[in-house]
């Protein structure tokens, strides 16, 4: 386990930063390209005022009426990716790992507040699950690879979870919390977790041309 | 993965998609559909599909989702899966049934009103999406027959409705006579070089609804405009071509009436109540012919009217008194942002405006436009159930007392008598124009 | 019976007051000890680091004190110098200062870093933080 907790946090850990880095510019260089080649007129339609305009009203909870439709779904889904994303840059325990290994000194999250956090990750996503099984208009959507997504994501906040509280066979739960943390992070430029990357320019295209040529709010 | 049966009713028989489906083969859909996806589409598919986390909260912007019963396959995101979604996953390997599938979805279960690129929280443009499945099946020459024969229209005479050229400025002179009768020194100017306006419309006007064509004639003289209408092809603004995917088509229709206000030297082009042409000319057409703006600055009816009464130009002699609600059409509200200044003409020459919900950009859709009520009558009934909503939405308001029906779109028009009629409304659907005409001040 | 109630009560109140001691109080003499001084630390975030001096040294087979207990003058390592009769946060403050780590680091350089170095002992956060 040793070893393979070694390989993991160290060569692996490299490995998984550089694809996700570097497969996420690629991908969103490779689309600014096909852009270039093949759909021009976009360049001519951003706006940075509209491209704001939109990604502020659906950054801001209850600012479209979509989301003031479905509340439960905006309450969840905010929590849920606010406290994905910060969680793991701030959790004191990832913070340790980049003082220790590049003395470089991140903010950290009280360890109290980041547990909870984590909760509210593995329950957003187990929220997500339930929508996806229940609702007509969302299981019809769905395809293995959702199912695959969100286990993909909630995989190492649940692992992470159990290995902080030293349950069950620590050891066992902290490489594995490593590995599937990892896994997500590559995942990200290569499936739908691409969202992440590709959200703010469909955003904001969309914000240019409902401001610029339509005229229209898209909220 | 399909848990849901088909619908006995659910598959219509359309002359145009079943020609077009039996001489198809495999390698052809396979071809077709790797052309429009690799070499015509762009990152525009391969983000939307990349993107779409399948989260559902599309569908209720639909108003064909929301009048079957929240039936998922009538849900934006749906009708993706169903058509482009599956061609991508399968790399253009669909057969013939599913290609037949896929043209009555996209041509007839999606007016392209895009009210769902607003309730998509990335922002998805599924009207897009769905105008390429369009482009796809026109491609594959299984457009649904109707609208063809309108698109084949454009192809030959340059207008939607096979108008002959000596036709058209006969209709002209026609209404230009009757008008007369009215206001003696009317004058419809034929080629007039240099005007200040270029008044152009759609061709069902001349061929069904010339009474349009003289009240605009009153409105313009009334108001003294410096304004002209070409005796030639390229006065037609509408496009087809645009709603079947037939891009080429769509260039040469949109080129020949710029070309045609080019030629005579107007300062603008003054379109009619038309919303699927305001789309062609303000935001389609042109960017196919390359053009970030239109060429020749365009002015819906609604923007005419507000600046006449605005300026004082026009003036009412008495308000229209029953009172109105008003149908944002997606293409001019959505699509031109004129819903203010629409509400400002309204209150202008009516008395009592009385708000629908929902209203302005929100505003349902009439399920009339993006080509669907051209695809015929075989789609009739397609329109009118899915678009029940649209019924409900108008008896809300009824009950609180609008009694007519302001649409200043043509496809909404027709749309929502459709829906008047058949869920028993009784509401009175006019035009600004007619109003407008009814309650201006007419000059000797 | 009421002997025995007596008994079972007063057993469990020693035990537990002894595991209290074993596990809060820091033990003085270096044999006893089985867990880093985190005293220095203000609210330390994490229970104190298990660490049996002698146990580990004696399986770790290192004899002279400053392998861990070393003295840096100018930013450099004096041979031949101990500091085991100084704490850590004599020199090492909760903040890094210069070239000289922060306390947090330097523990865990010394503990972590060894163990990394050498392929054994201990090297995730819970082994040696327990709960």
């Amino acid at each position: 386990m040793d070893a393979l907790y070694r390989f993991l946090s160290g060569p692996l850990a490299w490995v998984s930063f550089v694809v996700f880095i570097a497969g996420s510019l690629y991908r969103l260089l490779s689309m600014g390209f096909l852009v270039r080649r093949k759909e021009k007129f976009i360049f001519s339609v951003m706006s940075w005022k509209y491209s704001f305009r939109s990604i502020f009203h659906w950054i801001t909870p209850f600012a479209s009426v979509n989301m003031r439709r479905h509340p439960v779904m905006t309450i969840t889904t905010f929590a849920f990716h606010i406290c994905l994303f910060l969680t793991p840059i701030f959790l004191l325990a990832h913070g340790v790992l980049w003082d220790d290994a590049f003395n470089i000194h991140l903010w950290a999250l009280p360890n109290g507040l980041a547990d909870i956090m984590t909760l509210v990750v593995i329950a957003g996503g187990v929220f997500f699950l339930c929508r996806r099984m229940k609702l007509a208009e969302v299981r019809y959507l769905t395809t293995l690879s959702d199912y695959l997504l969100l286990i993909m994501v909630a995989a190492p906040f649940l692992t992470g979870f159990i290995a902080y509280h030293q349950w069950i066979d620590y050891r066992f739960f902290m490489t594995l919390h490593v590995l599937t943390g990892e896994i997500m992070l590559m995942a990200i430029p290569f499936t739908r977790l691409s969202h992440m990357l590709f959200a703010p320019f469909t955003r904001a295209y969309m914000g240019s041309e409902f401001g610029s040529v339509r005229h229209a709010r898209d909220w | 993965m399909d848990n849901m049966a088909a619908k006995p009713d659910e598959t219509i028989l359309d002359e145009g998609i079943e020609k077009g489906a039996a001489l198809l083969t495999d390698e052809r859909i396979e071809k077709t559909i790797l052309r429009v996806l690799n070499t015509e589409g762009g990152a525009r598919i391969k983000v939307y599909v990349d993107t779409c986390v399948h989260c559902g909260l599309c569908a209720e912007a639909c108003h064909y989702y929301l009048s079957h019963d929240n039936d998922p396959r009538f849900s934006p995101a749906g009708k993706v899966r169903q058509t482009l979604g599956e061609m991508i996953a399968r790399k253009g390997k669909v057969d013939r049934e599913f290609m037949k599938k896929a043209a009555e979805i996209a041509a007839t279960q999606c007016n392209l009103c895009k009210r769902c690129a607003m309730y998509c929280p990335f922002g998805i443009d599924v009207a897009y999406l769905m105008s390429v499945v369009r482009r796809i099946t026109h491609l594959l020459g299984m457009t649904p027959q109707y609208i063809q024969a309108t698109a084949h229209s454009h192809s030959v005479s340059m207008n939607q409705m096979w108008v002959r050229e000596d036709e058209w400025p006969d209709t002209l002179q026609w209404q230009e006579e009757e008008a007369r009768s009215e206001m003696p020194k009317l004058r419809i100017p034929l080629e007039k070089e240099g005007a200040d306006i270029m008044y152009s419309v759609i061709g069902p006007e001349p061929k069904f609804q010339a009474q349009l064509l003289y009240q605009a004639a009153i409105l313009m003289n009334a108001a003294g405009v410096n304004w002209t209408m070409p005796a030639t092809p390229g006065w037609d603004n509408s496009d087809m071509a645009m709603f079947t995917g037939d891009s080429e088509l769509m260039g040469r229709i949109k080129r020949q009436h710029f070309e045609t206000a080019a030629r005579l030297k107007v300062k603008k082009i003054v379109m009619g109540e038309c919303g699927h042409a305001f789309r062609s000319v303000y935001d389609t057409g042109n960017r196919w012919l390359g053009w970030k703006i239109p060429p020749i600055p365009i002015v819906h009816a609604i923007e005419f009217y507000y600046d006449l009464i605005k300026e004082g130009r026009i003036k009412i002699a008495q308000k229209y008194a029953e009172p109105v609600t008003l149908h944002d059409p997606c293409n001019v509200v959505r699509g031109g942002g004129l819903h203010e200044k629409a509400r400002y003409v309204i209150r202008a020459i009516c008395d009592n405006l009385i708000e629908m919900h929902p209203n302005r950009e929100h505003n349902y859709c009439c399920c009339a436009g993006g080509g669907v009520i051209n695809c015929g009558p075989p789609y009739k009934m397609a329109r009118i159930n899915g678009n029940r909503v649209k019924a409900e939405q108008l008896f809300a308001v009824k009950a609180r007392g609008a009694r007519t029906l302001i649409a200043p779109c043509h496809n909404c028009h027709s749309g929502l008598e459709d829906i008047n009629h058949y869920y028993g409304l009784e509401m009175n659907v006019k035009f600004i124009g007619d109003i407008l005409y009814q309650v201006m001040e007419k000059p000797e | 019976m009421k002997k025995r109630r007596c008994f079972y009560l007063t057993a469990v109140v020693v035990m537990t007051l002894m595991s209290i001691c074993c596990w809060r109080l820091p033990v003085a003499a270096q044999e006893n000890m089985t867990s880093v001084d985190n005293g220095d630390f203000g609210r330390p975030e994490r229970t104190p680091s298990i660490f049996r001096h002698d146990a580990h040294n004696e399986k770790a087979k290192i004899d002279a004190c400053n392998t861990c207990h070393h003295v840096y003058k100018d930013g450099k390592l004096v041979d031949n110098e101990s500091s085991e009769d100084r704490r850590c946060a004599d020199c090492h403050d909760l903040k890094a200062v210069g070239k000289t780590p922060s306390l947090r680091r330097a523990f865990h350089l010394r503990c972590v870093g060894c163990h990394e170095k050498i392929g054994r002992g201990p090297i995730m956060c819970g082994e040696c933080h327990k709960k």
